[in-house]
């Protein structure tokens, strides 16, 4: 996801010399990418991206802090200033005491599904939010619409943790109840539109059965605020973040929201956004508190530890880098350490790399440091990647396996081969469509089918290539006159559903496509035997080759050729005696075929190879050849030879 | 009267002089025929005293034979020279075929070539697999984004009860456990190069595409290491002068985790091109920064170390995946990723 601020809002919580050029640059190498930085009347607009780690980057502080730790490095001044509303005996900063108790409200999570929940309710006025606030969320892509709903996209971008606005009479009941959606329930979002719910969607309902909010991801049209709102509950949660994943996606409801709290935000700035959201209502919405203020989990939690040592950083990062180094970049990231004296003093500087270090994890990086390495990446990226040398690992030998080693090498023997003869090489996606199955006749029920495929035209491993090479002819009609195409390929043959389940047979094929003629498949075929030595030894029969509308097909197992491959063929001594050449010509029939009268001159020991003359009609004429490896032999006995066939 | 020196001098300057058969003939006639110079020669032997009549006819004699020798020689030169009919030598030569090979296939090749080099051997695993070697070994446990199906293709098949469901590979990862547990102890130095599936399908995306992964696995091995090789392959691959950078990224199997760049192959990284007649500079359109992104790497992750039954402690690894489409495109330009796979003649045969 991507992200946008201002630099006029960063400034607020930074203090820094460098331009909005600068600060895109060296954090775009060090930290959040920056893909532009935009001038807009007076004020320039960052658009950062977002990764899925590091969701604290969604807010202006979060940016500020990460400002705050690389610049320095950079020879740039900046100082985060810190987060200044504070709740000083149970009241925001500016808000001396709750003004009176009218009201309470109660909130019910019996199974805990949104562990911390803060709220207020408030007396407001609704009306229109002042310019500064307006224009910075218009330029950070969220519509204002009014002072009440602008403060919690407001305190939302500033601080990375949703929160969200009931009219708190629109929910009636003054009751909160948190429980699990049941199947079939509905919803209008207050967009307007309609949602049916399963059971594992979390609900707010006000006791009644009646369903107010769609947590974490979206308000609901029948308890938002209005322009007649009088009374607000100011609210926010903490939720499960997988949760929040599965019903957003499944609805495809994506909001801001939703995208952040799918991704485990600060549960620590759920308080700080509560703190500067009642701030804001009180400044800018005549906010007068009416209730007690709420918070289910206020206890600050244990911050995260983990244990490492100095060693690890040069291990991984290639030098060594200085040990203060190491320690004010975790220092300027919100890091606390604490290295153990259990070494003694006099094996100080062997004991150095391998001294204990405890991490303290600062609440905004809980859900992304667990581990050493992570906090390698931290100190490797701030202190720059560009200062790390460059140079290759050491050589090893490693044996590639022959197998692999040949799949590899034939493949681009045959592929440069058939490219030479003047064939074109096609790649193409290994599902077909069932239609395709079908023009071809095969079972779909013998493919393995895409559970969830995107286009039906890509929902069956082909279990041959003929269909796809067929389809690359019958596409490319009226293109080029004359098609020849070939693919290597894979074909995925599903194997046994029994109780042992097997991955599919991957098995390379060579798929070969004409809509020329019979023989010109056939030479191409035979021009490919010829340059691997295939069947010079052992005698390897051509594949079949298949005819459907006047396109011509072929297709042979990789591993087959491989298996038969000679890279010398048979070696036979020059022959020094006479050939006698003998031409005759025959009537073809299926009595009598070529194959038949080759096998019967074949019986001649005499015979060293027959060429094929000419065809006309049915009239065969064939040059044979005779000779002997011990001797001249003489015409007549060439002859007598001949008359046997 | 002349001498025959003279004569024959006089003949032989003429006889250079001369370029067509026409003159030739002229000149043989004036030499040779029947009131030709020598024959006048020959009548005068009248006129030479008896004692020399002998030599002065061998002379003369000898003067013709020479003469008609050069006029032969001569009209076998001129003849050489001007071929009776005209022979058109820019003609295109006889018709060869020329077949093509697609562009992945070049670029398989190529990539494979580079990295043979400096040791890493190309391995061959499945494009189906199970989720196992998709995502658990590779530190992606269950609920991770990734696994969603809109992310990754789910095969319409029983589920394992250990590995989970069959699925079309969503990049060429699966390589990484599975090539760990067949070398079993480093050094591992591998390059995968596979067909990998994602259900999505647009101007940018096809649900096939084409990945090549690195995997080295072996003791020490650094970010400098890494760095070091994708240097070498930006060299190799894109041209001397090619830059790489490292960006601060997050990927699941690596820790730390970074996106690569390399300096723009079309305007060298200046981010801008030109100058044209006017001295302008004009942004350059492919890169608009100077920097193109090639893809995600890292140092391999600990757990995916586990995975593969290698002891993080004692070994340490880098890991890469880029597109091959993505580095065609970089490297000509060729954008047009739908043209890949759909078979058009147009496309496969400019290759």
């Amino acid at each position: 996801m991507n992200i946008k601020i201002t630099h006029n809002w960063l400034l607020e919580y930074l203090d820094t010399d460098a331009t909005p050029n600068e600060i895109r640059e060296y954090l775009s190498l060090c930290g959040p990418s920056i893909e532009s930085v935009t001038k807009v009347n007076g004020d320039y607009v960052y658009d950062i991206e977002v990764i899925s780690n590091r969701i604290d980057y969604t807010s202006v502080i979060g940016i500020a802090r990460e400002v705050a730790a690389i610049l320095p490095m950079f020879g740039k001044k900046a100082k985060f200033k810190g987060f200044s509303a504070k709740l000083t005996s149970g009241h925001p900063r500016g808000v001396e005491s709750v003004e009176s108790v009218e009201t309470e409200l109660k909130i019910i999570d019996n199974d805990n599904l949104c562990p911390r929940k803060l709220a207020v309710v408030m007396e407001v006025k609704v009306g229109q939010s002042p310019k500064y606030i307006r224009e910075r969320l218009e330029n950070c892509g969220i519509r204002s619409l009014n002072n009440l709903i602008d403060i919690t996209n407001y305190v939302m971008l500033e601080t990375g943790h949703p929160a969200h606005v009931f009219d708190f009479d629109r929910v009636k009941t003054g009751k909160i109840f948190i429980r699990k959606a049941k199947n079939g329930e509905k919803i209008t979002t207050l967009d307007g539109k309609t949602y049916i719910l399963n059971s594992q969607d979390v609900i707010f309902e006000d006791g009644t059965g009646r369903i107010i909010d769609l947590p974490g991801i979206m308000g609901l049209k029948n308890s938002v605020v209005t322009e007649k709102t009088k009374r607000v509950i100011f609210w926010i949660e903490t939720n499960d973040a997988k949760a929040i994943r599965k019903t957003s996606m499944r609805l495809g409801i994506r909001t801001v929201a939703a995208a952040i709290n799918e991704k485990n935000p600060d549960s620590e700035a759920a308080k700080m956004t509560f703190e500067k959201g009642i701030e804001l209502y009180h400044k800018i919405a005549r906010g007068k508190i009416i209730s007690p203020l709420y918070d289910t989990d206020p206890k600050e939690k244990p911050k995260k530890i983990i244990k490492t040592d100095y060693k690890t950083f040069d291990r991984l990062i290639g030098i060594k880098l200085d040990r203060k180094k190491i320690s004010e970049i975790l220092g300027n990231l919100g890091f606390e350490i604490a290295s153990s004296s259990s070494t003694p003093r006099n094996d100080v500087i062997a004991s150095e790399a391998k001294q204990s270090l405890k991490v303290f994890v600062p609440s905004w990086r809980e859900h992304d440091i667990s581990i050493p390495e992570d906090l390698v990446e931290e100190v490797a990226r701030i202190y720059g990647y560009n200062n790390i040398p460059s140079h290759l690992q050491p050589p090893a030998y490693v044996e590639q396996p022959k197998d692999m080693e040949d799949l590899f090498v034939f493949q681009n023997r045959i592929k440069t081969f058939l490219k030479h003869l003047g064939l074109n090489e096609v790649i193409n996606y290994s599902m077909i469509s069932l239609q395709l199955i079908e023009v071809f006749d095969l079972d779909p029920k013998k493919h393995l089918r895409l559970a969830n495929s995107i286009s039906e035209d890509v929902e069956y491993l082909r279990i041959s290539l003929l269909p796809s090479i067929y389809k690359n002819i019958e596409e490319n009609k009226g293109r080029k006159d004359v098609l020849r195409f070939f693919e290597i390929g894979k074909v995925y043959i599903p194997v046994g559903t029994g109780r042992d389940l097997s991955l599919p047979q991957e098995i390379y094929k060579l798929g070969i496509a004409t809509n020329t003629d019979y023989f010109d498949l056939k030479g191409i075929v035979e021009a490919l035997y010829r340059e691997l030595n295939v069947g010079t030894i052992h005698e390897l029969s051509l594949p079949k080759i298949i005819e459907q509308n006047d396109v011509f097909m072929t297709e042979i197992d990789l591993q087959t050729l491989i298996d038969n491959y000679h890279q010398v063929p048979k070696y036979r001594p020059i022959n020094p005696y006479a050939v006698i050449k003998l031409d005759k010509t025959f009537v073809l029939s299926p009595q009598s075929t070529y194959a038949v009268i080759r096998e019967r001159a074949s019986q001649s020991k005499l015979l060293l190879k027959i060429e094929v003359v000419s065809v006309y009609e049915n009239k065969l004429s064939l040059r044979f050849c005779y000779s002997s490896f011990s001797r001249n032999i003489t015409e007549e006995e060439a002859k007598k030879e001949l008359a046997k066939v | 009267m002349l001498s025959y020196k003279e004569i024959e001098l006089d003949f032989k300057n003429t006889l250079d002089k001369t370029s067509n058969l026409l003159n030739l003939q002229s000149l043989e006639i004036k030499y040779l025929g029947r009131n030709g110079i020598i024959n006048r020669l020959l009548k005068k032997i009248k006129e030479i005293p008896i004692e020399e009549r002998k030599i002065y006819g061998q002379r003369v004699n000898e003067l013709k034979i020479g003469i008609r020798k050069l006029i032969e020689i001569k009209k076998l030169e001129i003849s050489k020279k001007k071929p009776e009919k005209f022979f058109d030598t820019t003609l295109p030569g006889k018709t060869y075929p020329k077949g093509s090979l697609h562009i992945v296939s070049y670029a398989i090749e190529e990539i494979s070539k580079i990295f043979e080099k400096i040791g890493f051997i190309r391995v061959s695993y499945p494009e189906v697999d199970w989720e196992y070697y998709a995502f658990e070994s590779l530190n992606m446990p269950k609920g991770h984004p990734a696994r969603d199906d809109f992310e990754t293709s789910y095969l319409d098949f029983p589920e394992d009860k250990k590995l989970g469901r069959m699925v079309l590979t969503p990049h060429t990862s699966n390589g990484q456990n599975r090539e760990m547990r067949r070398v079993k102890k480093p050094p591992i130095r591998m390059i995968n190069i596979s067909k990998c599936y994602r259900p999505n399908w647009d101007a940018t995306h096809t649900p096939m595409f084409f990945q090549f992964e690195g995997l080295c696995v072996d003791k020490n091995i650094t970010v400098a290491n890494l760095k070091g090789t994708l240097d070498y392959f930006a060299e190799k691959y894109f041209g001397a002068g090619t830059k790489t950078r490292l960006r601060p990224h997050h990927f699941q199997f690596t820790e730390p985790s970074f996106e690569v760049d390399v300096t723009c192959t079309i305007c060298k990284g200046k981010g801008t091109v030109g100058t044209g007649r006017d001295l302008s500079v004009r942004k350059c359109k492919v890169c608009k920064s100077g920097w193109l992104e090639l893809g995600g790497t890292g140092m391999v992750h600990p757990n995916v170390l586990k995975e593969g039954e290698i002891n993080p402690s004692e070994f340490t690894g880098w890991a890469f995946g880029f597109g091959i489409e993505r580095v065609i495109m970089m490297k000509y330009g060729l954008d047009d990723i739908r043209n890949y796979y759909t078979g058009d003649i147009r496309f496969l045969e400019q290759f």
